[in-house]
C-alpha cells in the first residue's frame, strides 16, 4: 500500500507543528509559514466549529491525522465504532499521513484514557499486527505506528521494544512514526541505549518523526522518572538524538508536539524552525543506501 | 505467564478499581508500584479535564477542588467507554443530583443537564437542514402525515430552576445577573441548538414547548398541532423549519396515523 496513491496532500519531508484548538484562529489569521500540521483525530470526531477550522486550514496546508484512542494493542479487538469515527474524519480531511500508537487503552469496554504499555510478547505482537492489518484494510491505506514512552516494564516481556516495532512494520507493511523524545524518555526510564534503539528500527519504514518536551519527576520510592507530558521545549539531548536519527533515516517529516501549557504559536514555529535547520542539513542519500 | 488480556485486566483493576495487587505482581524486577500511579494520574487528569470542558459552569460553581473530588468519584463509577471524550459524561448530571456534598446547590444537577445539552449541540454531526422544497412538493393530504427528523444539534430541556440565567451568569462572571436570579421563579423550558455563531439557549413558553416536544419526539405535524392547543402552530413550525432544526421527514402511514393518535392521546 503506497502513500503516494490516492494521496492528494502528501506530507513533505519538512518540519511541521501539532495544531491545537488554541491556535485555530491565529493560524487562519496569520497563515504561518509551516510545511504541514498534524491534529489528533479524536478532536475532530464531532461536527461544528473544529471541523470548519480544519477545513479552512487544510486548504493550503497538508494535514496529518494522529490517533490517540484506537487501542491497537487491545486483547479484545478494535472498537468498530471508533474505527468508523476515524474513517469519517479521514474521509473529510484527506490526510497526508495517518498514525496510531504501539499501546493500548481499552479493556472490558473501559477506555483508560492513556497510552498504556504492552507486555512485549509474541502474543502482543500478533495482536498488534492483526489490528494494524485490520485498520489498513478498513482505511484502504498504509498507516504509521508510533513507539511509546513508557514508565514500567512487565515481568513477562520477552522482546526488546525496537525489535517489536520493527516486526510490526515488517509483518503488516505499516510505516513507523519514530518519536525521538519517546525513545529518550523510555531509554532513561529503563536504562536502554538510545543508539541501539535507533539502530534497531528499519530506516525504509520510517515515515515521520515526533519531537516534544518532557518532564522529570522524583517518585516516593526514590527513583526518578521522565514523563512524556508534551508541556515544554525539546531538550538538548533530544535534539542531539534527532540529529542521530536524521543521519540514520535521512530527511523525514518531523513534527513538534506540544499539548500541555500550550505556548503562543511563535514558540512552536521557533521549535519547528530549529528542526527545519537540522532537516536541511540531513543527507538524503543516507536513506536510499540503508534501504537498499 | 500472564496473557495480554490478564495483563490488561490487572491494569484496569489498578487504574480504575484501585486494586494494584495483580498489576504489581506483573511488574519487572526493580520497577516500583509508584510507576502505576503515573498512569492513574494521567488517566484521572485527562478524564477530569474532559469533564471540565463539558461542564465549565459546574466547575466554576463548585470550585476546582470540589470538582476534582467529584470527578474522581464519578470516574470510578462511570469510567469512559470510548476514546471519544467529547461524548463522555452523560451520567454526570444525575451523579451530581445525588452527590451528597453538593446537596446545598439544589440547581447544580439542572445546570449540568443544560451543559450536557450544550455539549451535545456543540459536537453534533454536521447535517444539512431539510430542503423545504421537498415539503412543499407534497400533496396537501400528505402534509399532515409528515413526521420531521430533528437536527442532531437541537435539544429540548425542562428544568425546575432558571438554569439558563445561572449558566450564562456563571460563564460571563456576571455577578449582577447572578444576584438577579430568582430560584423560586418556577420551571423553565429551553431549546438548545448550534447556530453558525455558536450554541444558543432560548426559552419556550408552555404552548411552544408542547408543540416542540411533540415534533421532536416524532409525532406527525397534525398530532403536534393538536397537542399544542392555543399555540400559533403554523408560525412556530415555520420558525423551526427556517432555523434548520430538521434534517429529513417521513410520512406516517394513514392507518398507522390513526392508531398512533389513539395511543398518544393520553400524553400530557
Amino acid at each position: 500500500m503506497s502513500e503516494a496513491a490516492n494521496n492528494p496532500c502528501p506530507i513533505p519531508a519538512k518540519a511541521g507543528i501539532g495544531l491545537r484548538f488554541q491556535h485555530h484562529q491565529v493560524v487562519l489569521d496569520v497563515r504561518p509559514d509551516v510545511a504541514w500540521m498534524e491534529v489528533h483525530t479524536e478532536n475532530y470526531m464531532g461536527g461544528g466549529t473544529p471541523l470548519r477550522y480544519l477545513d479552512a486550514i487544510r486548504r493550503d496546508c497538508p494535514i496529518s491525522l494522529h490517533g490517540v484512542g484506537l487501542s491497537l494493542g487491545s486483547a479484545e479487538g478494535l472498537d468498530p465504532a471508533h474505527l468508523e469515527r476515524i474513517r469519517k474524519v479521514a474521509e473529510r480531511v484527506e490526510p497526508g499521513l495517518m498514525s496510531e500508537h504501539i499501546a493500548w487503552s481499552v479493556v472490558d469496554g473501559t477506555y483508560l484514557a492513556d497510552l498504556l504499555p504492552l507486555p512485549m510478547t509474541e502474543e502482543s505482537l500478533a495482536v498488534v499486527c492483526h489490528h494494524v492489518d485490520q485498520v489498513q484494510t478498513y482505511m484502504k491505506r498504509r498507516i504509521l505506528v508510533e513507539n511509546p514512552s513508557t514508565y514500567l516494564r512487565f515481568r513477562h516481556s520477552t522482546i526488546p521494544e525496537w525489535e517489536f516495532i520493527a516486526a510490526v512494520a515488517a509483518r503488516s507493511g505499516c510505516g513507523i512514526l519514530c518519536d525521538v523524545n519517546n525513545i529518550y524518555v523510555s531509554a532513561c526510564n529503563h536504562g536502554w541505549d538510545t543508539s541501539a534503539y535507533l539502530a534497531g528500527l528499519p530506516p525504509a519504514a520510517i515515515g515521520e518523526i515526533h519531537l516534544a518536551g518532557h518532564s522529570v519527576r522524583p517518585l516516593p520510592d526514590g527513583s526518578t522518572v521522565r514523563i512524556d507530558d508534551h508541556g515544554s521545549r525539546v531538550i538538548a539531548e533530544v535534539w542531539s538524538l534527532y540529529r542521530e536519527a536524521l543521519a540514520r533515516f535521512g530527511p523525514v517529516p518531523t513534527l513538534i508536539e506540544w499539548d500541555n501549557d500550550v505556548p503562543p504559536l511563535d514558540v512552536l514555529l521557533g521549535e519547528a524552525d530549529h528542526a527545519a535547520t537540522l532537516l536541511a542539513a540531513a543527507e538524503p542519500e543516507v536513506r536510499s543506501v540503508d534501504a537498499a | 505467564m500472564s496473557t495480554l488480556l490478564e495483563t490488561q485486566r490487572a491494569m484496569r483493576a489498578s487504574l480504575v478499581g484501585g486494586d494494584d495487587r495483580a498489576a504489581v505482581a506483573m511488574l519487572a524486577d526493580g520497577v516500583g508500584a509508584d510507576r502505576l500511579n503515573i498512569y492513574r494520574n494521567t488517566m484521572v487528569t485527562g478524564v477530569t479535564k474532559a469533564l471540565r470542558l463539558t461542564f465549565p459552569a459546574v466547575h466554576r460553581l463548585v470550585g476546582a477542588d470540589f470538582f476534582e473530588g467529584a470527578a474522581v468519584r464519578f470516574i470510578a463509577q462511570h469510567p469512559p467507554r470510548a476514546a471519544y471524550l467529547d461524548d463522555y459524561g452523560a451520567e454526570f448530571p444525575e451523579f451530581l443530583r445525588s452527590f451528597e456534598p453538593a446537596a446545598a446547590l439544589v440547581y447544580l444537577g439542572d445546570v449540568a443537564r443544560l451543559e450536557w445539552a450544550v455539549g451535545r449541540a456543540l459536537h453534533a454531526a454536521d447535517v444539512e437542514p431539510l430542503d423545504l422544497k421537498r415539503l412543499a412538493a407534497l400533496a396537501p393530504q400528505d402534509q399532515a402525515r409528515v413526521c420531521l427528523v430533528p437536527h442532531p444539534s437541537v435539544g429540548l430541556l425542562a428544568a425546575d430552576y432558571p438554569v439558563d440565567a445561572i449558566w450564562r451568569g456563571v460563564l460571563d462572571e456576571d455577578d449582577a445577573a447572578l444576584a438577579a436570579v430568582a430560584l423560586d421563579a418556577g420551571p423553565v423550558r429551553l431549546l438548545v441548538e448550534r447556530r453558525a455563531t455558536g450554541v444558543e439557549v432560548s426559552r419556550l413558553d408552555e404552548a411552544a414547548w408542547c408543540f416542540a416536544t411533540a415534533l421532536f419526539d416524532g409525532w406527525s405535524v397534525e398530532e403536534a398541532v393538536a397537542a399544542a392547543a392555543g399555540a400559533s402552530a403554523g408560525t412556530l413550525l415555520a420558525e423551526h423549519l427556517a432555523a434548520g432544526r430538521f434534517v429529513d421527514f417521513h410520512l406516517v402511514p394513514a392507518k398507522l396515523g390513526a392508531s398512533f393518535a389513539a395511543t398518544h392521546k393520553a400524553r400530557p
